[in-house]
């Protein structure tokens, strides 16, 4: 106990620190705001391995005037010069591009970022607002993505990125040449920032150290697991549970709030809703998809949660419970009377289970979230257990009927559900197999009337 | 015939060489006596022994301008009122390191010849996966483009998005200047 009182700082008023040194110690707000309280001990413990020199900011130097402040410009090329024939950029005096690095470093520019994005499609589609945070924090930055094969899919969808690589990040242990491979490619494209959400131990430590990124940032075991990988890296979170996903739709929020930070002029940064964008070409794909099953747009209600043991299920790692047998579909299918109900099936081999219960159901095959959520922005409304699909109808506006296991996964998946107009059905058992059908019929009732209305 | 039998001399390819005729008559002269033991020690080796101290340095630096290709036989057929008819016989034979290197050349050969005319008439060089991703057969190289599609896929759907929105913005300001107008007409 008397060493961790040496080394962290009791701070009567943290907003002092703050003022004069916000660079090195980072003061937890979330846990300000919650607490009260006035003696703030979690500060985070500097790593004297890192950097032995560092002896945080020099507090008497003058920003703004003397050297450039605020945010970064949002195209650092340099003016062309008119005169030679080349087009040889004109450096400006004293411009040396060979330390072109080093002031990058003072001010804190990110110009290259690559986020390693740990689980599927539900993961990598809630780090979208994380990335909307990069490019309004960092304007003009290049966000390249490493993901999993079926989590890339997702970023279909994002207009804020440039290449989307696919890796697996949790194969627990990779094909070698792959390894080497995606080793080297991160390191030739010479990132400034490496995030991962993956819970980085020694060896997942070692592979962002390896892309010989500046800042290497990364969510961290919250076990003995996490030993030797903060030397590896420049910045650590701690997650709340072994299970990132598990906490929802905020399930990155420590990073979230460091990416956010005030930083000297710069103001601290709320993460955006999610949102995501659609092309003209997915759109006419879904157009002609749904057409040949029988729906208008505008005029159908997309339902997606069947069960299947299909890869392309689209369910959270943090809630594995989140389908239901075609069986409870078709009984709420039935009560859907303005609308025609589309079931979206995962796998081709699903179409005759569901022609079983539902003979003249349109059905639609999808597995890419990027055609779901056309599909979903054509439709006038989702029916959905907690998958994609709920937070697909979130992003494009979508009135939204949930159905969960329980009422805390939903408060963590669906925070703010009426704003989002979404109407969340928990299940009372803790089970979703168990969950009301009466309260979804009544919930579709009003589903209809409302929707009628508008 | 048992003439010619009689008369079969051993020789080395060296009979040629000028500089050692002596020295080999001699010493054949003197082991004539004995031809199989002879034909034990020397024939086959290569290298003779040289006793004289004279000679000693000659047969160091003697140079071989044909391989060294023992000579076996020179078979001296004498017929009466006829000129003799003389037949030299040799055996073409390689040492054990020679035949070692053939048969290595011959194996390296095979197993390259396999590989590179096996090659020629591969399918999967005019296959998709070599040509699709533009391998254009001047060198044995992949190149990916679906990443860079996918980029710009993405960088159009960033261009839509900002279209549509300065479309809303113009929009917008359409119908405030309409808005506008409408009450300058009304006034």
């Amino acid at each position: 106990m008397a060493s961790t009182t040496t080394t962290y700082h009791l701070v009567p008023n943290p907003n002092h620190l703050v003022l004069t040194n916000p660079l090195s110690n980072h003061v937890s707000f979330l846990r300000k705001q919650k607490n009260n309280v006035s003696h703030i001990t979690n500060l985070k413990k500097k790593n004297p391995w890192l950097d032995p020199f560092d002896d945080g900011e020099d507090p008497e130097m003058e920003y703004g005037s003397l050297f450039v402040d605020g945010k970064q410009e949002e195209d650092p090329r340099l003016p062309d010069d008119p005169n030679n024939r080349f087009g040889f950029l004109k450096f400006p005096a004293g411009y040396s591009v060979e330390l072109a690095s080093l002031p990058l470093k003072v001010r804190g520019d990110v110009r290259n970022c690559c986020c390693v994005v740990s689980g599927g499609v539900y993961e990598n589609l809630l780090f979208f607002p994380i990335i909307q945070l990069l490019k309004d924090r960092y304007p003009g930055v290049k966000i390249d993505i490493v993901a999993s094969p079926r989590g890339k899919q997702t970023y279909e969808m994002n207009k804020n990125v440039r290449y989307a690589t696919a890796y697996d990040p949790d194969d627990e242990l990779p094909e070698p040449a792959e390894y080497t491979d995606m080793v080297g490619l991160l390191k030739n494209r010479y990132y400034d920032m490496v995030l991962s959400t993956k819970l980085a131990g020694l060896g997942h430590a070692a592979f962002l150290f390896m892309t010989t990124a500046r800042d290497r940032v990364s969510y961290v075991y919250p076990n003995v697991n996490a030993a030797g990988a903060g030397l590896l890296l420049s910045e650590t979170f701690i997650p709340d549970t072994l299970n990132l996903s598990e906490g929802g739709y905020n399930m990155y929020h420590q990073m979230a709030e460091w990416l956010g930070k005030p930083f000297r002029d710069v103001p601290r940064h709320i993460v955006s809703p999610l949102r995501v964008s659609l092309s003209r070409k997915v759109k006419e794909v879904v157009k002609e998809k749904y057409t040949k099953a029988g729906a208008e747009k505008g005029k159908y209600v997309v339902i997606h949660g069947i069960e299947s043991d299909s890869k392309a299920s689209m369910q959270s790692r943090g809630d594995l419970d989140s389908l239901l047998p075609i069986q409870v579909w078709a009984e709420i299918a039935y009560t859907i009377r303005e609308f025609t109900p589309v079931f979206v099936i995962p796998h081709e081999k699903e179409r005759e289970n569901v022609q079983e219960y539902l003979e003249d159901a349109s059905i639609v095959f999808i597995t890419t979230p990027g055609q779901l959520a056309a599909l979903i922005n054509d439709s006038a409304g989702v029916i959905a257990t907690n998958t994609v699909a709920i937070q697909l109808a979130n992003a494009r506006e979508k009135p939204s009927i949930a159905l969960f296991s329980s009422e805390e996964k939903a408060e963590k998946f669906v925070p703010e559900a009426e704003e989002k107009k979404c109407i969340v059905i928990p299940s009372k058992t803790g089970k979703l197999i168990d969950i009301d059908v009466e309260a979804v019929k009544n919930a579709v009732e009003t589903f209809n009337v409302s929707l009628a209305f508008v | 015939m048992a003439e010619a039998i009689m008369g079969f001399t051993i020789f080395k390819s060296h009979i040629h060489n000028s500089s050692c005729l002596h020295a080999r008559r001699s010493e054949v002269k003197q082991s004539s006596r004995l031809p199989n033991q002879h034909s034990t020690s020397t024939l086959f080796n290569g290298s003779h022994k040289v006793k004289e101290g004279k000679f000693k340095r000659a047969s160091l630096c003697k140079v071989n301008g044909l391989p060294d290709w023992p000579l076996m036989a020179v078979i001296v057929e004498q017929m009466e009122g006829q000129r003799d008819l003389i037949t030299i016989k040799s055996v073409g034979h390689l040492s054990d390191e020679a035949i070692k290197n053939v048969y290595s050349w011959y194996i390296m050969f095979t197993v390259w010849g396999c590989l590179f005319y096996g090659s020629m008439k591969d399918p999967y060089y005019d296959s998709e996966t070599y040509r699709g991703d533009g391998g254009d057969g001047t060198g044995n190289w992949i190149y990916e483009k679906q990443d860079a599609m996918e980029a710009e896929a993405r960088e159009a759907l960033w261009r839509e998005e900002l279209i549509e929105e300065i479309e809303l913005k113009v929009g917008g300001l359409k119908e405030l200047e309409e808005a506008g107008k409408k009450e300058e007409v009304v006034k």
